[in-house]
């Protein structure tokens, strides 16, 4: 395994939760990059590479849907990058919009620390 | 002897008999982790009801072969002939024991002697100590949720909370009975009792301190557990379960577990354009779990399925590659099956008899010759030859004939014949039999009758244990046979057969019946039925009380085991199959218990009506006699209308009303009526035409519409309309 460092990139419009990655993921030594809405996010993908994308459901200009949409049309690589969706919603509905759009896994907020290392971890390929 | 050493003394017959069988069983195939399991259930059920009734040197000795047992299934220990013997021998002792507190209350005083014996026969060899299990007896309070629920993984799958609860050791004085209140959870799945400390020598033990850890699954809401358990809330760990969490562990964590299945289903919901990315990141998610755990080895075949699925444009190779890691995984002996894998590769596993495909194989060249056939024709047209609508009615005549029967062979490969689950049953007769001094006959009868595969293979389950329980509780033994004059082999009947379009599993014995009036009683003492109600029910509806949850007599004791076997669970299993259950009793003759089952896929024939303009279809089969009467013949009886057919009344049903049908009436001055049998009742059904018939694969209504009363299904029509199927048991109730 390299030991490079596993870069995830938070796309969340408020600056609370990017705190809370932040802190969280950096302290476990993470490279955290932020974006603050889904149209933000498309562009930084592209130049910043990340291991993993942690996407919010709702955010103004692009929503969390729309981006995974329409990052999973792109070219590879950046179509297969792994994404983690963290939302407040957590519906049955909410669930399958997020997989018929392309997430790979989805987590409810408020996310316990300890949980997010374990699956960003598990999704980037590093030991927690 | 009381009643709960007689239910004691019962229990243990049951699961002595089943553990022999598993183990038998595993003898010969040591990889099925199923016996493997339900052996090692047995053995924690007998250790379980030992502690209950407190015979120490009893639960000790069973102790002994469950750890023997636990250690197989986490794969620390092979499953070896020497293994199943102690474990068989610990059984004879048991047995022996069971016989003589059957006789005199008490187990034998030389009984931890004995007991000791049995425990080193574990403790040799193989380097693990018996008794000295893994887990430290001061239970981790971490860790618990996982555990229990990879003990009971059934439960787990309907779990919504976990709980564990530690009472006070002076409890008993405060006037708290913790079994007892646990038993009385909403929605309780299973539950685990254990000592806080580890048992002291009996004559240590100071029986009025609890000393117990009780751990426990239920169905029922986090709030609804808070609320059941208010009072002692400050010794209760309650966790409420994700979704995600509710499956048992294995070498795979949860989480990762979670993940892998997560990645499936995005592979199912893969569209055209979206294709690439949704592979290539599941392919990337999938390798990185098995490489965050420092599983390369197992991250690199994923990495060229990945590879392959996006060169192919198939999910399936990375599909195959996750399932195969995830079976593989709950294939292991220790790990529990999880996420339902019997069903799964059930459903995917297709054992076929060869004739059939052969049949298959020789219509695919009789279809090719009628193929051909056509191109024939279809050269003459181009030549301009005049006059082939003849020769092309012949053709499509072959062509017709041979796609139907494709279309039955097809069919006929998911159906197996009720055979395929009679079979396991002589066997285990004679076994569940010979513990309790029984002797009987089994009868079977129409295995041939097939049935759709899925329902054929969930049979198995459902009517063991309506099997067992005649043999345990209808069937008097040889003497009480013979005190009533009875022959002292007993009948127990297994028969399958058809009836429309349903298949029915019919369990007779010859036994005593059931006692309606020890029904209603346990009924009441159970919390059941209220006496108002029962005094307003009928013998038969009271005999089916049995089937309500909560009423198993059985329950005080076996519940502990995790093994919830109430006939409860029968109902449970048969309405899943989209079935019902029937009871009939007959005092001091017998019962039989019949299992109504849906025939899921298959052709039948349809007669299609109309009423009020639209078109419906009728199972043929269920259709008597048709018949145009004039409109003298139908006379009114209160608020309903009947017709004398053959100095019998037969109630009409008008289609139009019964369906609230608004449209423009085709009806003449004669009605028109379609008498039809449903269980053994006449009615006719008055509709406006009487149209074709053919043959049909019904397909039950699905989504919104399934459940609709009146509508059994649907089928398409030669137009490509849809014709939806009366349910003639709804409309002629």
């Amino acid at each position: 395994m390299s030991d490079r460092k596993m870069r995830v990139m938070v796309v969340d419009d408020a600056a609370l939760v990017r705190l809370f990655y932040r802190e969280t993921l950096g302290k476990a030594g993470f490279i955290v990059d932020e974006a603050l809405n889904g149209l933000e996010a498309l562009e930084k993908v592209l130049s910043e590479a990340p291991d993993l994308l942690i996407v919010d459901v709702n955010m103004p200009q692009m929503d969390g849907i729309t981006f995974i949409k329409t990052l999973r049309r792109q070219e590879p690589p950046m179509a297969g990058i792994p994404v983690l969706i963290a939302s407040t919603e957590a519906g049955p509905q909410d669930f399958a919009a997020a997989r018929e759009a392309g997430a790979n896994f989805y987590l409810v907020k408020p996310i316990d620390p300890d949980r997010l290392l374990a699956f960003a971890a598990m999704m980037c390929g590093v030991a927690a | 002897m009381n009643e709960f050493l007689e239910q004691f003394v019962i229990e243990c017959r049951e699961q002595v008999e089943q553990a022999t069988a598993d183990l038998l069983a595993l003898e010969k195939s040591p990889s099925n982790i199923e016996r493997l399991d339900s052996a090692f259930r047995a053995f924690h059920s007998l250790k379980g009801g030992a502690g209950i009734v407190d015979f120490d040197a009893m639960a000790e000795a069973v102790h002994g072969a469950e750890d023997g047992l636990s250690y197989a299934r986490k794969g620390t220990i092979a499953i070896s002939t020497t293994l199943i013997g102690d474990c068989l021998a610990c059984l004879d002792q048991v047995i022996q024991w069971v016989d003589e507190i059957a006789r005199r209350g008490d187990l034998p005083r030389d009984a931890s002697k004995q007991a000791a014996a049995i425990v080193a026969r574990f403790s040799r060899g193989d380097g693990v100590a018996a008794g000295a299990d893994p887990r430290p007896q001061v239970e981790q309070s971490v860790g618990w949720v996982t555990s229990i629920l990879a003990e009971h993984p059934d439960a787990a799958r309907e779990a919504r909370c976990a709980l564990r609860y530690t009472p006070s050791a002076d409890c008993f004085f405060s006037q708290e009975d913790p079994l007892a209140r646990i038993a009385r959870l909403p929605g309780l799945l299973t539950i685990d009792v254990s000592p806080v400390h580890p048992w002291p020598q009996l004559c240590d033990l100071d029986p009025f301190q609890c000393n117990l850890v009780l751990v426990a699954l239920s169905s029922a809401s986090e709030t609804e557990i808070h609320k059941a358990l208010a009072d002692v809330l400050d010794r209760c760990h309650i966790e409420a379960l994700e979704e995600t969490v509710r499956r048992p562990s294995s070498s795979l964590s949860l989480d990762a577990r979670s993940l892998l299945e997560a990645q499936l289903g995005l592979l199912e919901s893969t569209v055209n354009d979206d294709f690439a990315g949704k592979v290539a990141s599941a392919g990337v998610v999938v390798a990185n779990v098995f490489l965050a755990q420092g599983d390369s080895g197992l991250a690199v075949p994923i990495e060229e399925a990945t590879a392959q699925s996006l060169a192919e444009g198939q999910t399936a190779p990375l599909a195959h590659a996750i399932k195969a890691i995830l079976f593989e995984e709950a294939a292991k002996p220790g790990a529990p099956l999880a996420f339902g894998t019997e069903h799964d590769t059930a459903a995917r596993a297709l054992r076929i008899d060869a004739r059939r495909v052969d049949s298959l194989v020789d219509l695919t060249t009789e279809l090719t010759v009628a193929k051909n056939a056509i191109g024939h024709v279809v050269a003459l047209a181009q030549n301009g030859e005049e006059g082939l609508e003849q020769l092309l009615k012949q053709r499509f005549a072959v062509l017709d004939r041979l796609i139907g029967e494709l279309q039955q062979g097809v069919l006929a490969l998911r159906v197996l014949p009720l055979r395929h689950v009679f079979q396991r049953f002589p066997r285990l007769l004679r076994d569940i039999a010979a513990g309790l001094d029984k002797s009987v006959n089994l009868v079977t009868e129409g295995a041939e009758t097939e049935a759709d595969k899925a329902i054929v293979e969930m049979l198995f389950e459902p009517l063991l244990h309506v099997v067992r329980n005649a043999i345990d509780h209808g069937i008097e033994d040889k003497a009480g046979r013979l005190a009533l004059g009875k022959p002292a082999v007993a009948t127990l009947k297994l028969r399958g057969y058809r009836e429309g379009e349903n298949v029915v599993i019919e369990i007779a014995d010859d036994g005593q019946g059931i006692n309606v009036e020890r029904v209603r009683q346990v009924a009441i003492d159970r919390g059941v039925a209220t006496a108002e109600a029962l005094a307003a029910m009928s013998e038969s509806q009271v005999t089916a009380l049995i089937f309500e949850p909560g009423f198993s007599t059985a329950q005080s004791v076996t519940d502990l085991s995790g093994r919830g076997v109430g006939m409860d669970v029968v109902r449970t299993i048969i309405v899943r199959m989209g079935g019902t259950v029937g009871i009939e009793s007959r005092p001091g003759a017998g019962t039989a218990v019949r299992f109504t089952l849906p025939f899921s896929v298959m052709l039948t024939r349809i007669m299609v009506v109309s009423a009020a303009g639209q078109k419906f279809g009728i199972p043929l089969d269920a259709v008597v006699e048709t018949l145009r009467v004039g409109p003298d013949a139908i006379a009114r009886v209160g608020a309903a209308q009947a017709i004398v057919l053959r100095n019998q009344t037969v109630p009409v049903i008008d289609l139009r009303e019964a369906l609230n049908l608004h449209g423009e009436s085709d009806r003449r001055r004669d009605a028109i009526l379609v008498v039809a049998n449903v269980d053994g009742v006449s009615s006719a059904l008055q509709v406006d035409v009487i149209g074709e018939r053919f043959d049909a694969m019904l397909k039950p209504l699905e989504g919104l519409l399934s459940g609709t009363p009146g509508l059994a299904g649907s089928t398409l029509l030669g137009d490509g309309s849809i014709l939806l199927i009366l349910d003639l048991t709804e409309l002629c109730r």
